[in-house]
């Protein structure tokens, strides 16, 4: 019973620590690695010239810190959690939280120097909305934890937020170029429509009427001007001197306009109608300038039909404009098309959610299955490694991590960091000298770096990077290539391991990106075996929420041996506080507790059900119970509360089978929710079921010392 | 990095060269010695203005409050919104006029939901809108202050909910109610309790007579003696709650003993006896201990304490928009935001009984929604009504210190004055009558959704006559399922002639990109239209062909079910959706009940809409 209590604190200290995995990480010390740190500000240069460093590496390696990693305590990874399960979690948290900083470094083998050429670039990224309306919602979820350890970590919010690059997915800039065919393709449309209709504005204050018999003489006068054939390109009429900063003679497409700068958009409403009113022969139109800053024009056509022209042009000028405004918004993801593009070997470490972030922010939704999503990964990033994988995986380099942890920097200044052990190992390569990683940042070259573990991405991509390098020397990979650039990614070596990533390390689910399988130590590796061996039969599970808070997983467990006979429970898992789940031995005892539980809760309050063994579970009156099934609908879902009781509430779960409790439920909240929408606010469940239970312990108590007194009287 | 962070938080501060006057900032650091000086602040003026910074205000577009919002479906929309974000930074100004003199202690606490108590409080995670943080990063907003140093806090619910201990671990102040009978078992503990803690005072008074260090050390150990502090101590285990009172009764006859009560252990309460060498060392003890508490208080509750402060001082609440900023504050501070309006305001008028809202008294000045601006709103004011009012802050300049938030405040305190004055509302309070707002301001507190319907006053609704109708909501139908693209000017063309329903005067407003609403003037029209929606009567063809692409509409109560069901997805016309479904699956099992709520339409606003 103890054992198994153990085992459930380990599995949520487990899944609490393995999840965000860079919490394991030693302290920071000086920071020696030099970055190339990239915002908004430096980002056409640093693109360029990454395009370079990629184009020549042999791989790259990325890093992402995001905003947070679960939405829900109940969100994290567990170990019954089933493959699809992990993914609808990584899913919920790839499309809620957001993507802070992203880590590059592309490595290249110099023949030269016998050493990797790294170049660390740090990206800081931020979601802002570049272009106006455009339906998406630019909100993202921040878990208070994860920025606590941002800020453990001296993350710089303000640069993230002021000078971030903002970025554009695929699917996004789709849709962008959709909306604009649909607003461009009408014929109808007035060019000047943005303006609101102007025509129904009428002079009515003096200053508008005066401004508008002014502004319709200095028209006149450009426009006689014009007609008189006078040049009017440095000599204004002498009646524009005061204004005429304000109007300028320029050319729109080689006819005459007049420029007005600086006026109030009150005005230029007026300009706009005094301009259709008086001069058929004018039109007012808007361009976009070269600074992308909407000019207006006051532009003179020869004919109506040189003036329909003029409108398709106006048109035909914006569009371009509005279509730069939307490639001009990609962005960061300029980075990704590039990492895609060239065909590089990825690699990352423990890197599933991160590319789950890479997909969902810069190519397009999850799909709704793991298969599906590992297959759009395959056609944009055709071989992947984690390094995770490699190092626990292959016997040799489980070997030199001494068995021990795989975090990130734990692998790396066992790696790369510390000196050579002496060989006193039985492997016999430990005393081989280390793979040489140089760092190469603005053309400047560094060959002795310190450890400094910034927990920026941009250096846990280097670090990722040299763990990798050193792996593939360990396992005795020749760097020099006879056809440069792709060596890696086809090495017979390495093959074995390319495009395997874990889908959750709590349980050691790996799956395959090639064919979408996935499965515990689908490798076949030692490791593998000796450390994931609970196995779960999902189907003689039941999910239970809604218990007594202080219900201890042995206390459940106790309960059902007292009900059901010992042995009849497998395991008993916490969910969260309220939520646990229940595994029977055999599959008729699910159907078989569903129904004893029904009859208990229909026979409310009559000593039976009370002195029932499972009464000290369903004590809070409003315990639903389900299969396995019914959590991953609850997983599925995009809302997330933090109480796994809430949640299945919020989205309609009464659980199976619960209905005469259910029933009883809706006449007593009946009042407060209309039947339409039976979701009611967890705050009166709560109050109610604290009310049953307060009553239901009473009669349990009394029940409980008359039997003591007459038990006491027998005995005598 | 830290120098460039300094150097970005610097030039942002920068940007604002405006005249300010020194706001006081608070963090984590300085929070509790500032903490006594506010709360003399807030004791000494006559009113409080709040105002928050928050990291969004809705979602999607039709989420936010809009003029077709009755005041449950606006409370809703709120309660949504306090739900979702955090507030990152709360300025607080209580203030007073004297001799038509503002004196203004302005205070801007940086706030960060950082668990110092418990892991997943006070928020697990919150959402952020990212325009919104980017503007707040124009005006030069220092996030990297708000997360590093932010102070954190619990609501009143979840202090309770944490169980952190709050009771005193003091037991002599404690007065217990007359126990009853004593039976033969108490007497018996209670006098086992004053031998043995007689015994053991005697053996410590007579320390000094030389002993034996295995005798003194196996006397500690068989009396149970310890030290408390630099006290010695002796611990009593009790097992209820009756043996902590009985023994608090037994040893009050000792004077010099401070009772205790011990950290629990799990499954055993226990008693700490310290022994203090006199009076006066007694009432240290006791002070120390208080202290302790209360510093422990401190943190479990952290900036509440300032929420605590305002509700208990029981002075008017100066806010601009109190709907939206009391939602965030009953949500983060107070407790879970009820299911109603009702609900809500009753709970919160129990902890802020006076609150005025600017956005209302703009109302009886002639401004409507249009000043949802501060700044706008106060250089209007200034440019046509030329009362001046002089601001005095009374919080010395720190030097060296560039202060650029929380300026807000202090706007909105002189936009209050600004109206008070335009009003002739005098604000001067004469000493000692507190709780008697003036009469005007006392007609107008507690508003918080104030659309003209539910306005109280007849005659200032008709000042809107002409740019503002008031229309029953069950004149309002909803339309979606049209192309997308379509604007209303479209909708309205092809509804005009369609049916007879459109042959009197209606009106077609977009609310988001892919749902619109259309008003009928005429009262009754809206259900027909429904009607002949739903029976598939013949409509011109244009309006046929929408309809067999997908066109629906739905009525009032549809949307207020959207609202209520929590489904808030982006697109209004999906929520829409799927609410119809539902309701169609669920029909027949309620009458609809028939409420003839008001709101208040108007053009100038909806021209908004459409810009959207």
């Amino acid at each position: 019973m103890r054992k198994n209590y153990l085992v459930r604190v380990l599995t949520r200290l487990n899944a609490r620590t393995s999840q965000p995995l860079r919490f394991l990480c030693s302290a920071p010390s000086a920071a020696g690695v030099e970055l190339k740190n990239v915002t908004k500000s430096n980002f056409e240069p640093a693109l360029t010239e990454l395009r370079r460093h990629v184009r020549e590496a042999d791989f790259v390696s990325i890093d992402l810190e995001m905003t947070g990693i679960t939405s829900a305590p109940w969100r994290e990874c567990f170990e019954f959690d089933r493959p699809d399960i992990q993914y609808l979690k990584v899913k919920d948290s790839a499309q809620k939280f957001a993507v802070v900083q992203f880590g590059v470094c592309p490595f290249r083998w110099d023949q030269h120097s016998t050493s990797f050429v790294a170049h660390p670039h740090n990206f800081y990224v931020f979601p802002r909305q570049e272009i106006a309306g455009d339906g998406f919602s630019y909100e993202f979820l921040c878990q208070t934890s994860s920025l606590e350890f941002l800020a453990r970590y001296q993350f710089d919010f303000n640069t993230c937020i002021n000078e971030g690059i903002s970025y554009l997915s695929r699917s996004q800039e789709e849709e962008a170029l959709k909306c604009l065919d649909s607003v461009y393709k009408d014929d109808v449309l007035d060019v000047s429509s943005n303006l609101g209709n102007g025509s129904d504005m009428q002079l009515v204050r003096m200053a508008d009427i005066l401004f508008a018999e002014r502004m319709k003489n200095v028209v006149g006068e450009w426009r006689a001007g014009l007609l008189r054939g006078v040049n009017c390109g440095s000599e204004s009429p002498g009646s524009l001197n005061d204004t005429n900063q304000k109007f300028q003679t320029t050319f729109f497409q080689t006819r005459p306009a007049l420029a007005v700068n600086g006026l109030t958009s009150r005005q230029l409403k007026l300009i706009k109608l005094v301009t259709e009113k008086h001069f058929n022969d004018l039109t007012y139109v808007h361009v976009t300038g070269e600074s992308s800053c909407r000019l207006p024009l006051i532009v003179y056509t020869d004919s109506a039909k040189d003036r329909e022209l003029l409108k398709g042009e106006v048109k035909a000028c914006q569009r371009k404009a509005a279509e730069m405004s939307i490639k001009s918004a990609i962005g960061f993801r300029h980075v990704i098309d590039l990492l895609s593009s060239e065909r590089k070997l990825i690699v990352g470490h423990n890197c599933f959610l991160d590319l789950a972030h890479v997909y969902s922010k810069f190519i397009g939704p999850l799909p709704s299955t793991a298969q599906e999503f590992v297959s759009a990964v395959q056609t944009y990033f055709p071989s992947i490694i984690d390094t995770k994988v490699l190092l626990n995986s292959d016997d040799v380099l489980w070997r030199i991590m001494k068995k021990g942890s795989t975090s990130l920097s734990k692998a790396f200044s066992l790696l790369c960091l510390l000196p050579v052990a002496p060989t006193s190992t039985s492997n016999g390569l430990a005393d081989k000298p280390r793979v040489k990683v140089d760092v190469q940042v603005d053309g400047q070259r560094f060959s002795n770096w310190n450890s400094g573990a910034k927990h920026e991405a941009g250096y846990d991509a280097f670090m990722t990077g040299c763990i990798f390098s050193e792996a593939c020397f360990r396992l005795g990979i020749d760097f020099n290539p006879q056809a440069p650039g792709s060596i890696l990614q086809h090495n017979e070596k390495l093959q074995k391991y390319i495009n395997y990533l874990y889908l959750s390390w709590v349980n050691g689910d790996i799956i395959d990106l090639k064919t979408g399988k996935s499965g515990t130590d689908s490798l076949g590796s030692a490791t593998g075996r000796q450390r994931w061996h609970t196995k779960f039969t999902f189907s003689n599970m039941i999910l239970l929420w809604g218990l007594p808070t202080k219900l201890k997983a042995k206390d459940i467990r106790e309960c059902f041996y007292k009900a059901f006979g010992s042995g009849s429970i497998t395991s008993v898992h916490h969910l969260d506080e309220t939520a646990a789940f229940v595994q029977f031995s055999r599959a008729e005892l699910v159907s078989d507790f569903l129904e004893l539980k029904d009859s208990l809760e229909r026979g409310n309050k009559n000593p039976i059900s009370v002195l029932h063994p499972l009464s000290r579970i369903l004590e809070t009156g409003c315990v639903r119970a389900a299969t396995y099934e019914m959590y991953k609908e609850v997983c599925c879902s995009p809302l997330s509360e933090v109480l796994f009781a809430d949640q299945a509430e919020r989205i309609g779960w009464k659980g199976a089978s619960v209905d005469v409790n259910g029933e009883d439920d809706c006449e007593r909240e009946g009042e407060t929710t209309s039947p339409a929408f039976p979701k009611q606010s967890s705050a009166s469940v709560r109050t109610s079921a604290a009310g049953t239970r307060s009553s239901m312990n009473l009669q349990t108590d009394q029940i409980m010392d008359s039997l003591c007194r007459s038990a006491a009287q027998l005995s005598r | 990095m830290y120098l460039r962070r300094s150097l970005c938080t610097q030039s942002a501060a920068g940007h604002r060269r405006r005249r300010q006057l020194p706001v006081k900032q608070v963090i984590k650091s300085n929070f509790s010695e500032t903490i006594a000086e506010f709360k003399d602040s807030i004791f000494s003026s006559d009113f409080v203005a709040v105002s928050l910074q928050k990291t969004g205000g809705y979602s999607a577009p039709w989420q936010k409050l809009l003029p077709i919002d009755t005041e449950e479906t606006a409370y809703l929309k709120a309660k949504r919104a306090a739900e979702r974000f955090q507030v990152l930074q709360f300025s607080v100004c209580p203030f007073s006029v004297k001799a038509s003199k503002l004196i203004a202690n302005p205070y801007n606490f940086q706030l960060f939901p950082r668990h110092e108590v418990k892991v997943g409080m006070p928020s697990y995670s919150f959402s952020c809108q990212s325009s919104c943080l980017t503007s707040m990063a124009q005006e030069g907003f220092d996030f990297n202050a708000c997360v590093y140093n932010g102070i954190s806090y619990l609501s009143r619910a979840q202090e309770s909910a944490a169980k952190v201990q709050t009771g005193s671990v003091l037991l002599n102040s404690c007065s217990f109610q007359s126990t009853s009978a004593f039976t033969v078992a108490d007497v018996i503990f209670a006098e086992r309790i004053k031998t043995r803690v007689k015994n053991w005072m005697n053996g410590c008074n007579n320390q000094h007579k030389t002993e034996d260090t295995l005798i003194s050390s196996l006397r500690k150990l068989v009396g149970r003696s310890e030290i408390y502090g630099s006290r010695p101590s002796l611990t009593i285990d009790v097992c209820s709650e009756r043996q902590v009172q009985l023994t608090s009764e037994v040893l009050k006859e000792f004077v010099n003993i401070v009772l205790v009560r011990a950290p629990a252990k799990v499954g055993v309460e226990a008693i700490q006896v310290v022994l203090t060498s006199s009076e006066e060392d007694k009432n240290l003890l006791v002070k120390e201990i208080q202290d302790l508490e209360e510093e422990q208080g401190r943190l479990v509750s952290g900036f509440r304490e300032v929420i605590d402060l305002i509700s208990t001082s029981q002075k008017p609440v100066v806010v601009h928009n109190s709907l939206n900023d009391f939602a965030f504050i009953h949500s983060k501070f107070l407790a879970p935001l009820p299911p109603t309006m009702y609900e809500f305001t009753s709970s919160l008028l129990t902890v802020f009984p006076h609150i005025l809202d600017i956005n209302h008294l703009m109302k009886e000045i002639g401004l409507f929604n249009k000043m949802n601006n501060l700044s706008s709103a106060i250089s209007y004011l200034d440019r046509r009504f030329s009362t001046s009012t002089d601001m005095e802050v009374s919080n010395e300049e720190e030097t060296g210190r560039v202060n650029v938030h929380g300026h807000c405040v202090m706007r909105e305190c002189y936009l209050f004055i600004k109206l008070c004055s335009i009003l002739k509302i005098s604000l001067e309070i004469r000493e000692g009558g507190h709780t008697q707002l003036p009469a005007a301001l006392q007609r107008c507190s507690n508003m918080f959704f104030s659309s003209d319907a539910r306005y109280p006053f007849d005659d200032d609704v008709r000042i809107w006559t002409g740019k503002s109708r008031t229309v029953s909501v069950s004149n309002l139908v909803f339309l979606w399922g049209f192309r997308s693209g379509m604007s209303a000017q479209d909708l309205k063309d092809v509804l005009c002639n369609s049916h007879d329903v459109f042959s009197e005067e209606f009106d077609v407003k977009m609310v988001d990109r892919t749902c619109a609403i259309v008003v009928f003037w005429t009262p009754g029209f809206s259900k027909s239209f429904l009607r002949i929606m739903d029976s598939g009567e013949l409509f011109s063809n244009k309006l046929k062909d929408m309809i067999s692409e997908g066109l629906q509409a739905a009525d009032y109560e549809t949307y207020k079910g959207v609202c209520k069901s929590g489904l808030w997805k982006p697109d209004l016309a999906e929520c829409l959706d799927q609410a119809t479904n539902e309701i169609k699956e669920l029909s027949g099992a309620k009458t609809q009940q028939q409420e003839q709520s008001l709101i208040c339409w108007n053009n100038d606003e909806m021209i908004n809409l459409d810009e959207l």
